[in-house]
């Protein structure tokens, strides 16, 4: 998980796991030691990371108890997460839940009305944002310029010399195989081009951070590809990424951490392993010929997902998964039964659903 | 600061190296060079010859008309709004004949040859013209005003010399009596005295002052259609991620405002290395005038200090509204109010020219949004006092700071305000912002 150079100081070495367990029971963490400002809970942190400096950079963003509101609405509320170095961190949330309003924040393009912003350990300042590569959801480039102008400009501003810039957009270009639009203008190109060039654009600059909001949207399927690969080596050579998007799929298979936000705050976080084993196997799928009258037995089947031959099932708490799978034999013949943990985006919908519930603050 | 140089490097090359740019440089001066020329040049522009019949019951006042039409020509006398001339006139010359008794019959004659075309104009005397001083001119083109003017103009001089020899003056006592009187204008400021001419000195504060119009309204909606095609493209977000919005501003007023001094640099420079070209193609086309039109050191000083104040001014403000908008024509209704002063100056430009101190002239010059340029004009005309020309400054920058206060405000929360366009309330929401 961690890059080279980094050493995680184990919090309980040479304590029995018996005991460790019994400890992380009784506290209940939440995820990397974050105060928890809906339940006032404070823990203690355990975890603290070495860079290869030999100075302590425990997160390379922190958002500390942060708010923002335009008049009446509240667009983020009190949200605090802390975003580890090296990780692949996503930031979920359905439409109009802050995540833009939180990124905003995290670059200086907005302040908040309170809270405290920490870019690599250090309070948001202006040169901070030189390490910063940034890909916003409403994508942008000069129309009339020409690609390679556009990428040396936005490079330039980063601190890259000219030289360099270009030598390094070349590069890019190559490597997203758009060597040959270099001279182009960015009206000529594609939609799906246009947004590889801004992908580049926020990484030209070698940023430690990257904040990318909704990279794949609008990429085919070659292309998604390309950007995963990238994104994979850019983890490998120890750099964070932050990834805004409601596509869960992605979020299930490159993140290492999430956060869902949810009108403006938390309601899930930590790492993305843990959140879904929480859930335990308390998913079946099923793959089968015939009829399954057990779908309508409340005792087994909370809810179910049907497509005629394949069936997603939630188990009924306390349910028996042998004894469905028994039901489900007598009258179909069964191809398939395997037990999952919950999908991402149940998850996502199921907590999303539960927060609603919640008066609306302000 | 190194972002600061590089937005102004970016907005200066992206505009300088472009066609329009090259056009602008080499139109504009011919624009303007035609504004101020074409219309004394197409007031002045009828056929060189008219064929004119004067009917007359007295032959002897018929002949004199004839001779003040044929002297009309070539005299120096004004009568118009051309300037005088010897040589290539723009007057019309005139062939005329003398024609006795007017009669019903002849008068068909005459009006069908007009129809034809054979004929330009009749001057049609009636045996009572003398007493009543009333003629007629028959012409296919009544609106040929020169024509007319000079027709009127040689009866009177015919009637008055008539009436003088009758009162027993001699030929050449009338003919010095009518001799033309020459009005030399000569300019008085505290350099002295200095022969100039009254075109010359009129016509080079026009030019300056539409030069200065010009470049302060077309680069300052140039600032305002930069903000918008960077809010519309959503290049915003990326630039603000790396710049601020004061940074992204400032950057963008000065570097349009620096193609805007090039254009200005390069037309005055091509202009005094045409120099005597551009006098004799001057004199050539104006007449004698221009020669004698010289700009005095402090306007060549002051200009730069007046286009810079009148820039900023104006591109903060469309550096505004270009925040504000979604679209160049959500921006058009918002730009009317700003473009106004700036319209005003132009209408009201003639008569500050010809009476630059009266009280209009001074508040003009003091006024914020229009001190600028009323007060270069004032320059450019007859120098106001120092202090005048100080407080105009300085009410300039003080507003100019207010304003780069308020706009930037509006600028900061506005570039990222997409949608529903706002309202005066919601503006002045973003004023207290953080």
């Amino acid at each position: 998980m961690k890059p080279p150079g980094i050493t995680v100081r184990e919090p309980y070495a040479g304590i029995p796991s018996a005991t460790k367990d019994a400890i992380e029971k009784l506290t209940q963490l939440p995820h990397n030691g974050l105060p928890d400002t809906h339940t006032g809970f404070q823990p203690v942190r355990l975890l603290c990371c070495r860079t290869h400096h030999g100075t302590i950079m425990d997160f390379m963003l922190e958002l500390d108890c942060v708010t923002k509101a335009y008049d009446e609405f509240v667009a983020v509320d009190k949200l605090s997460l802390r975003i580890p170095e090296g990780e692949i961190y996503g930031l979920l949330g359905p439409n109009g839940a802050g995540k833009t309003s939180s990124i905003r924040m995290m670059i200086g393009i907005m302040v908040p009305d309170s809270g405290s912003v920490r870019l690599f350990g250090q309070p948001l300042t202006r040169p901070l944002l030189e390490r910063v590569g940034y890909l916003p959801e409403e994508r942008g480039l000069y129309k009339r310029m020409k690609i390679l102008e556009n990428l040396v400009f936005l490079a330039r501003l980063k601190g890259i010399g000219s030289h360099e810039a270009t030598r390094r957009a070349h590069q890019w270009l190559e490597r997203l195989e758009l060597g040959q639009w270099a001279q182009a203008k960015v009206e000529e190109l594609s939609k799906g081009m246009q947004q590889k060039v801004q992908f580049i654009a926020a990484v030209l600059h070698e940023p430690d951070f990257m904040i990318l909001d909704e990279p794949f949207s609008g990429l085919d399927p070659g292309s998604s590809l390309q950007l995963k690969n990238v994104l994979l080596e850019l983890k490998k050579q120890g750099k964070t990424i932050l990834f805004s998007t409601h596509r869960m799929d992605t979020v299930e298979r490159l993140c290492d951490s999430i956060c869902l936000v949810n009108q403006g705050r938390s309601v899930l976080r930590g790492v993305l392993r843990e959140i879904k084993s929480s859930y335990g196997l308390s998913r079946v799928q099923l793959e089968y010929e015939g009829e399954l009258p057990l779908l309508s037995d409340p005792s087994l089947v909370a809810g179910y997902n049907d497509f005629g031959n394949y069936v997603e099932i939630r188990l009924a708490p306390e349910a028996d998964p042998q004894r469905l799978l028994a039901c489900a034999m007598q009258r179909a013949k069964i191809r398939r039964f395997e037990m999952v943990e919950p999908s991402l985006e149940e998850i996502f919908l199921e907590t999303v659903e539960s927060t609603k519930a919640v008066p609306s603050h302000a | 600061m190194r972002n600061l140089f590089l937005i102004i490097g970016r907005e200066y090359l992206i505009r300088v190296r472009t066609r329009a740019f090259l056009l602008f440089t080499v139109l504009m001066p011919l624009f303007v060079g035609g504004v101020v020329i074409l219309p004394s040049k197409l007031m002045s522009r009828p056929p060189s010859t008219r064929r004119v019949v004067v009917v007359s019951s007295d032959p002897v006042l018929g002949n004199a008309v004839r001779a003040e039409l044929f002297a009309s020509h070539f005299s120096g006398e004004e009568i118009g709004p051309e300037p005088r001339e010897s040589g290539n006139s723009p007057r019309p010359e005139f062939e005329v004949n003398v024609q006795g008794t007017p009669g019903e019959a002849l008068r068909q004659q005459l009006t069908a040859e007009l129809r034809h075309g054979h004929l330009d104009g009749v001057v049609w005397m009636d045996s009572d013209a003398v007493t009543n001083r009333k003629v007629t001119y028959y012409s296919r083109n009544v609106s040929d005003v020169i024509a007319i003017s000079l027709v009127g103009r040689a009866v009177r001089m015919a009637l008055g010399q008539r009436q003088l020899t009758d009162h027993g003056l001699t030929p050449a006592q009338v003919k010095t009596l009518f001799s033309p009187v020459s009005v030399d204008a000569v300019r008085v400021d505290k350099q002295g005295a200095s022969p100039t001419n009254g075109l010359g000195a009129l016509l080079l504060p026009f030019v300056l002052l539409f030069a200065i119009y010009m470049t302060v309204l077309i680069y300052g909606i140039y600032v305002m259609r930069s903000v918008i095609e960077e809010k519309s493209s959503r290049v915003m977000e990326v630039l603000l991620g790396s710049v601020s919005p004061m940074q992204l501003m400032a950057g963008k007023i000065i570097g349009v405002g620096a193609v805007g001094l090039t254009q200005i640099v390069i037309w005055s420079a091509s202009g005094a290395l045409l120099g005597s070209g551009g006098y004799a193609m001057a004199h050539r086309l104006l007449g004698s005038t221009i020669q004698d039109a010289h700009i005095a050191p402090a306007v060549l000083i002051l200009f730069p200090v007046f286009f810079v104040l009148g820039y900023a001014t104006y591109a903060t403000l469309y550096a505004a509204i270009g925040a504000m908008v979604n679209s160049d024509e959500e921006a058009a209704q918002f730009q009317f109010p700003v473009t106004l002063p700036l319209l005003l100056c132009m209408l009201l430009a003639t008569s500050i020219i010809g009476d630059p101190n009266t009280p209009l002239s001074f508040w003009l010059s003091m006024f914020p949004l229009t001190s600028p340029i009323i007060m270069f004009v004032r320059v450019s005309v007859s120098m106001p006092p120092t202090w005048q020309i100080v407080l105009s400054i300085a009410i300039s920058l003080a507003s100019l700071y207010g304003l780069v206060w308020v706009s930037s405000r509006i600028y900061r929360v506005g570039i990222l305000m997409y949608g529903k366009r706002p309202n005066l309330s919601e503006i002045l929401k973003w004023l207290r912002y953080v």
